[in-house]
């Protein structure tokens, strides 16, 4: 595993070459792709230093990736209540900082937060860590045993029924599957199952997202039609990338997070995703959902999958000393101990204590299969990923992005237009050139296009320019601006691309006179029988209307944020890994 | 046959440390270890306000469950109510460089076998003064032996009779994975785990225990055994094979416990940390089947109480006293539990509650076909020179 391990390192310092063109050095790539993670996976300040302590407690920082906060939440509290103390007497009270995972390695790499303990999600980030710190520091990251908390393997999550169409659960099935479906032109009608539409699937950005990329890799391998390590050549093989752009235009989006397709196929059901890749965990926590429309069932492919397997270390810089680690050890025992370990399970993680057997609910009644998976895909060379990655740039879905930018004159407030646009031209920077983009902008008055269909590969400065020449004045006429941009994405929606409408606005509607807020929603609702394009709205400043934006963009299964001057561009940088 | 003055050529320093660690294993695990310069040095326990004195133990991870118990059982004694016993994990060779660097700075020193002793002496000998033990005593005796999941160990010998290297290395070949082997498709292919031989005793002694099987030999292998073209080939091929490697042998187990099949389908481990996994192994992913090599080797689980100039003199009296229990009979019998075959010869391996007695289904068992003499330092070279060249 170790080299496996490695060999990711190794691609994840690729994929900030390609990113980040002026830097050269490893451990500058290592950086910025740590600082990338950083800024997708958490929103959270987590850098302030802990609030001073009695001297008879010893405060522990805990920084962890967030898909374990439920767990490590309910198990610190009852550590902390405890009130284990060291042999000096102090008590031991440990802070959890639940972020990204990127973020939990580069909080001890960039000496911020200065956490005592770490345990991102995956032994990926610590081997990446350990390198970039060897080579900064020349000093390993971690000193000591490195524990496995939990684990949960990378599934391919399906409606019940859907899965039992295909065979499941008598019949092995895999990613091979997912190809069938995706480039079958019938959808579910070839399955005799045509209520179902057409087959909707999801996984993460690979660029940003440990399980997007173990999808592609996985797609990879299913259009080569091999299960033996892949080779350049194979990526060089016309068929292999025409396959792949097949199984592609079944993605409804990408995103940076795992945790989104999970909370958006429970909430929204068949209708927004037929499968997505995510972890055996969140499965077996979705029978927990009280609204979820179907049983979700986790199907392990018989070509093979990657874990996710949490591992826990101290921290090995100046600031832990003797008595930190002493304290940190015994907390980390605490997690690996019978109990905590149970209600890990009880959450769907599967035991780190080889003592703990793996039981309920790892198991058929939560659409589970403790004795999957089977077999790992091996995880190619750093070359081969590389190549990968290129190849997914250039033959994934592709996208049509409506931007529309509220212009109304409190957008002159605090310079709001001027981050606003800053934040659009990230937005554009971000998109590939076989994308497409066209921009709204809106007050009460005008809702003409700036442009429309402009495509990056030819027309990206022409683009930047009109959106560098946006300026606020006038009223709002939010609802009359959507619908217009909503009416232009459906009319895309069918040329295979995703078709998706990015709207930003600080303030209430006041001006619209042909569209009303029930009307748009009537309009935008999107339905099984009905699919459309999503609107991810960004509620700009104190005075913009959450609660109608959130609305919005909840009708099409979308995403709403909330921001302002400060965090706008990082939104509109999250916003782009949707597409 | 290719004379081994042929081989790969090192420094005069690189051929000075080669030396001194060849007493007993490979430059490779001295050169990393020598990375861990971050300075925190593991400070020694004193003897603490309470009037209890303080010792640690740094220790091979293949024998942590029966040390914790030790650790915890010790103060319960007469001998031992006045010490706490603390543990220290560390690789067979890692201990050995960081207690002669003094960033250890332990009271007793317990690695998976006796061949760490040289690399450690050597060291001692350019960094501190003196003899550094002041005791050593064999606690316990181990075999190497294969791992297999049951199911898949029954498809394997149904296809090659017996689990040996070549049969392993025909199995790693095997383009088409299990399906041709005769298992599920499914299943993938064949995944061998190994000891990383840089860094632990057991991946060295593996390295050994692949050169004894190819020529068949008890007696100590040379360097020209080594070095013959036709064990190369196979050793090249076996080496590039080999699907995961893990720094110890502990971590490869609880790997393989882990994260079941999918990650390893066999793999080569101390015989007690088998024993351990058992178990566990049943409580996850289904039963294990142990498979001992034709011939094998022992690893002999040292136990030395060191006269290291941060010990004080009741220090050195709780070791020496912490020594006396672990060959204690209570202590051993306690280690056979553990699957450690008792270094005290009063204790009967087959005695009540011994695994050796209730784990015969899995294939554990107390006779050893043969048992290989350790090879040559040249020889140990040349198999970690090639090793490194392979991968």
């Amino acid at each position: 595993m170790a080299s496996s391990f490695r060999t990711i390192l190794r691609n994840d310092v690729f994929f900030m070459k390609n990113t980040c063109p002026n830097f050269g050095s490893p451990t500058l790539l290592v950086c910025c792709l740590l600082a990338t993670f950083a800024l997708l996976g958490c929103k959270k300040s987590t850098t302030q230093p802990a609030s001073p302590q009695p001297q008879n407690t010893i405060s522990i920082l805990f920084a962890y990736g967030s898909e374990k906060e439920t767990w490590i939440n309910q198990v610190t509290e009852s550590f902390n209540s405890a009130g284990r103390k060291l042999p000096d007497g102090r008590i031991i009270q440990v802070k959890p900082l639940p972020m990204g995972s990127g973020e939990c390695v580069e909080q001890v790499l960039a000496e911020t937060g200065k956490p005592h303990l770490i345990s991102p999600a995956s032994s990926v980030f610590l081997k990446l860590a350990e390198a970039d710190s060897l080579a900064r520091k020349g000093t390993p990251l971690l000193k000591g045993d490195i524990e496995t908390l939990v684990l949960s393997p990378v599934v391919i999550a399906m409606w019940q029924p859907m899965a039992k169409a295909l065979g499941w659960p008598g019949k092995a099935l895999g990613w091979g599957n997912i190809e069938s479906l995706a480039t079958s032109k019938e959808g579910w009608a070839g399955l005799g199952k045509p209520q179902w539409g057409p087959f909707r699937y999801g996984h993460t950005h690979p660029e940003y997202s440990n399980s997007g990329l173990i999808s592609i890799l996985a797609e990879i391998h299913a259009a080569a039609g091999k299960t033996q390590p892949l080779t350049l050549q194979d990526l060089a093989q016309p068929n292999v990338a025409k396959r792949l752009e097949a199984m592609e235009q079944a993605v409804a989006h990408y995103g940076s997070s795992t945790g989104f397709f999970g909370k958006r196929m429970y909430a929204a059901g068949p209708a927004a995703f037929s499968a997505a890749v995510l972890y055996e965990n969140m499965v077996v926590t979705s029978r927990n959902e009280p609204n979820l429309p179907l049983p979700l069932v986790a199907i392990y492919p018989k070509e093979g999958t990657f874990w996710s397997d949490h591992p826990a270390g101290v921290v090995n810089r100046p600031w832990v000393g003797a008595a930190e680690e002493a304290a940190g050890r015994l907390y980390l025992q605490y997690l690996m101990d019978t109990p905590a370990q149970q209600t890990a399970l009880a959450l769907g993680f599967r035991p780190g204590n080889v003592a703990v057997p793996v039981a309920a609910p790892i198991d058929a009644a939560h659409g589970a299969d403790a004795t999957q998976p089977q077999t790992t895909l091996p995880t190619p060379e750093a070359t081969v990923i590389r190549g990968a990655l290129d190849l997914w740039k250039r033959h994934k879905k592709h996208s049509h992005v409506f931007l529309a930018l509220d212009c109304s004159g409190s957008m002159s407030q605090e310079n709001r237009m001027g981050f606003a646009r800053q934040g659009g031209l990230d937005l554009l920077r971000q998109l590939a050139p076989e994308d497409q983009v066209s921009a709204l902008p809106f007050n009460h008055t005008s809702n003409d296009w700036a442009f429309q269909g402009l495509s990056l590969a030819n027309s990206r400065a022409p683009a930047e320019s009109a959106i560098d020449a946006l300026f606020a004045s006038g009223g709002t006429a939010l609802y009359d601006a959507l619908a217009e941009a909503h009416e232009a994405a459906i009319k895309t929606g069918s040329s295979g691309k995703i078709a998706a409408v990015v709207v930003l606005s600080d303030g209430a509607d006041e001006s619209s006179a042909r569209w009303t807020l029930n009307k748009l929603l009537q309009k935008i609702t999107v339905t099984a029988e009905r699919p459309g394009p999503r609107i991810f709205t960004i509620a700009y400043g104190a005075n913009a209307k959450k609660d109608v934006l959130t609305r919005i963009a909840e009708a099409t299964q979308g995403k709403s944020y909330t921001g302002g001057t400060a965090d706008i561009r990082q939104i509109f940088r999250e916003i782009s890994t949707f597409f | 046959m290719q004379d081994h003055h042929e081989g790969p050529r090192l420094t005069k320093i690189g051929r000075l440390a080669f030396t001194l660690f060849i007493a007993g294993c490979g430059f490779g695990a001295y050169k990393l270890l020598q990375r861990d310069k971050s300075g925190t040095s593991t400070a020694t326990p004193t003897t603490q306000a309470t009037g209890k004195t303080s010792i640690t133990i740094s220790y091979g991870s293949e024998k942590k469950r029966w040390l914790e118990w030790a650790a915890a059982e010790f103060p319960k004694t007469p001998e031992g109510a006045n010490t706490t016993v603390e543990l220290l994990s560390r690789g067979s060779l890692e201990g050995a460089r960081a207690i002669a660097a003094g960033t250890d700075k332990v009271h007793g020193w317990t690695p998976a076998g006796s061949l760490a002793r040289e690399v450690f002496l050597s060291d001692w000998a350019s960094q501190q003064s003196g003899q550094p033990i002041a005791r050593e005593e064999m606690l316990a005796l181990s075999p190497m032996v294969f791992v297999m999941w049951e199911e898949r160990h029954a498809v394997f010998a149904q296809k090659y009779g017996e689990v040996n290297f070549e049969t392993l290395s025909k199995a790693l070949q095997e383009p088409g994975g299990w399906g041709n082997l005769g298992g599920k498709p499914e299943w993938g292919f064949f995944k061998l785990g190994l000891s990383d031989p840089a860094k632990s005793n057991s991946g060295l002694t593996t390295l050994a225990l692949m050169a004894a099987h190819f020529h068949g030999k008890t007696q100590s292998l040379s360097p020209a055994d080594v070095a013959q073209a036709e064990f190369q080939a196979f050793f090249q091929k076996l080496a590039k094979s080999v699907t995961g490697l893990s720094p110890s042998s502990g971590s490869m187990m609880k790997e393989m416990i882990l994260k079941g099949p999918a990650t390893y389908d066999c793999l080569l481990t101390y015989e007690s940390v088998a024993v351990e996994a058992l178990a566990s192994a049943e409580g996850r992913w289904g039963k294990l089947r142990l498979v001992y090599p034709k011939i094998n080797f022992w690893n002999d689980h040292p136990f030395y109480a060191l006269n290291a100039p941060w010990a004080s003199r009741e220090q050195r009296q709780a070791t020496e006293a912490f020594l006396k229990f672990l060959l204690s009979e209570t202590a051993q019998r306690e280690a056979l539990k553990y699957g450690l075959r008792p270094g005290e010869p009063s204790v009967p391996i087959l005695g009540q509650g011994s695994p050796f007695k209730n784990l015969t289904a899995s294939g554990l068992r107390v006779e050893i076909p043969a048992v290989c003499q350790p090879p040559s330092a040249d020889a140990i070279l040349n198999l970690l020179t090639g090793w490194q060249r392979a991968r």
